[in-house]
């Protein structure tokens, strides 16, 4: 099943309110581990990567 | 509607500013750093190599340590060694002016896939223009060191009206150090750079020919990637508007940008979590605000000026369902 990610942003400030809510491990069984393999030329290609 | 990166449950690679203290003020910097310009509230030792952990723990596979220079940091081994011991594949940004034999051993021991040093030019008298004081032997000598202990070498040149006539001759410099990219694109107007636009802006037909040198030499080089696309961070961010990057850029007091062209922060990691920050993160990606931020800043190249005049997101409520 999809996730569906829900955000309401408040005016933007400089001093935080809140933060996220904490995320509990128990709820994000499905969720996939980051592999290196994943790390493709299209995510290393951002010019703030590729030059900064 | 799902983005991809909704699916995953940490960064696929994670872009750390560990200060924004450097040895150089070069002209075209995006982050604004210059000697003494670090950040009164950035993360101290102990508070980093915690976050170093964090991220360890998230099995986030790959960061970049950067800066500022990230050198000048007292605490960059000890991040380096935290993350690269425990497994964490490293790509280190430097301007080469302290990356000697000895940096380069040390790093050696570490899984490292890079590490990138600028090249921002092929004569000292060009190099220095836009890298006021700094030497460009030493910025050779350091690619030499990478190689000599046996570390991947990656070449990076910002273009500016300064310097892009020598762009090709740092390609055929890069490929005689040993360097297996080489990146460019178009003069991102952050920071400095923002600040002296006027001044660094290459001309429409200086990146004419520009890309034309890119594209022919990318052509015939063999062992040499030119790496370029996206051309302009506008193309990035209109791509990321379609699939958001699964990566994460740091900043030095803990906080995490949404984009680096716009100044949205989605997250504090003095305070959160790396699994919280990333939830924010995706999350932000769906928010309407976010988004048309992004629009402005792709129908708007002005717009990145404002880029680190960061504002932090007052993120009131954040839900995933499965």
């Amino acid at each position: 099943m999809m996730n569906e990610a829900k955000l309401s942003v408040e005016s933007t400030k400089t001093v935080p309110e809140t933060t996220a809510q904490k995320a509990k491990p128990a709820q994000k069984p499905a969720w996939e581990t980051p592999k290196m393999e994943d790390v493709s030329e299209q995510v290393m290609a951002q010019p703030y990567i590729r030059f900064t | 509607m799902t983005n991809r990166i909704d699916n995953l449950k940490a960064p696929l690679f994670i872009a750390w500013q560990i200060t924004r203290d450097c040895d150089l003020c070069c002209l075209h910097c995006c982050t604004e750093s210059a000697p003494g310009k670090r950040l009164s509230d950035e993360l101290d030792a102990d508070e980093a190599i915690a976050l170093a952990g964090d991220i360890v723990r998230n099995e986030v596979p790959f960061v970049m340590l950067c800066g500022g220079e990230p050198l000048v940091a007292p605490h960059f081994f000890a991040l380096a060694e935290a993350l690269g011991h425990a497994g964490i594949r490293l790509k280190i940004e430097t301007n080469g002016q302290r990356f000697d034999g000895q940096v380069a051993a040390r790093l050696a021991r570490l899984p490292v896939r890079s590490v990138q040093v600028s090249l921002d030019g092929d004569t000292q008298d060009v190099y220095e223009r836009q890298r006021p004081g700094a030497s460009l032997a030493k910025a050779h000598a350091a690619c030499r060191a990478v190689r000599e202990a046996g570390l991947p070498l990656e070449i990076t040149f910002a273009p500016t009206r300064l310097n892009i006539h020598e762009a090709e001759a740092v390609i055929d410099r890069a490929r005689t150090l040993g360097a297996f990219r080489f990146n460019s694109g178009r003069l991102m107007r952050i920071g400095t750079a923002g600040r002296l636009w006027d001044r660094l802006e290459p001309t429409a037909a200086q990146y004419r020919g520009f890309r034309r040198v890119l594209s022919r030499r990318q052509s015939v080089e063999r062992e040499l990637e030119l790496c370029y696309f996206p051309f302009s961070i506008r193309d990035a961010l209109r791509a990321s508007l379609k699939e958001p990057p699964a990566t994460m850029l740091v900043l030095p007091n803990g906080w995490v940008k949404v984009a680096a062209a716009i100044p949205d922060i989605c997250a504090d990691l003095r305070c959160t979590t790396v699994a919280d920050a990333w939830q924010a993160y995706c999350s932000a990606w769906h928010d309407d605000g976010v988004r048309a931020a992004i629009r402005r800043a792709v129908n708007d190249e002005s717009r990145h000026a404002e880029a680190n005049t960061w504002q932090l997101m007052s993120v009131a409520h954040v839900e995933r369902e499965a």
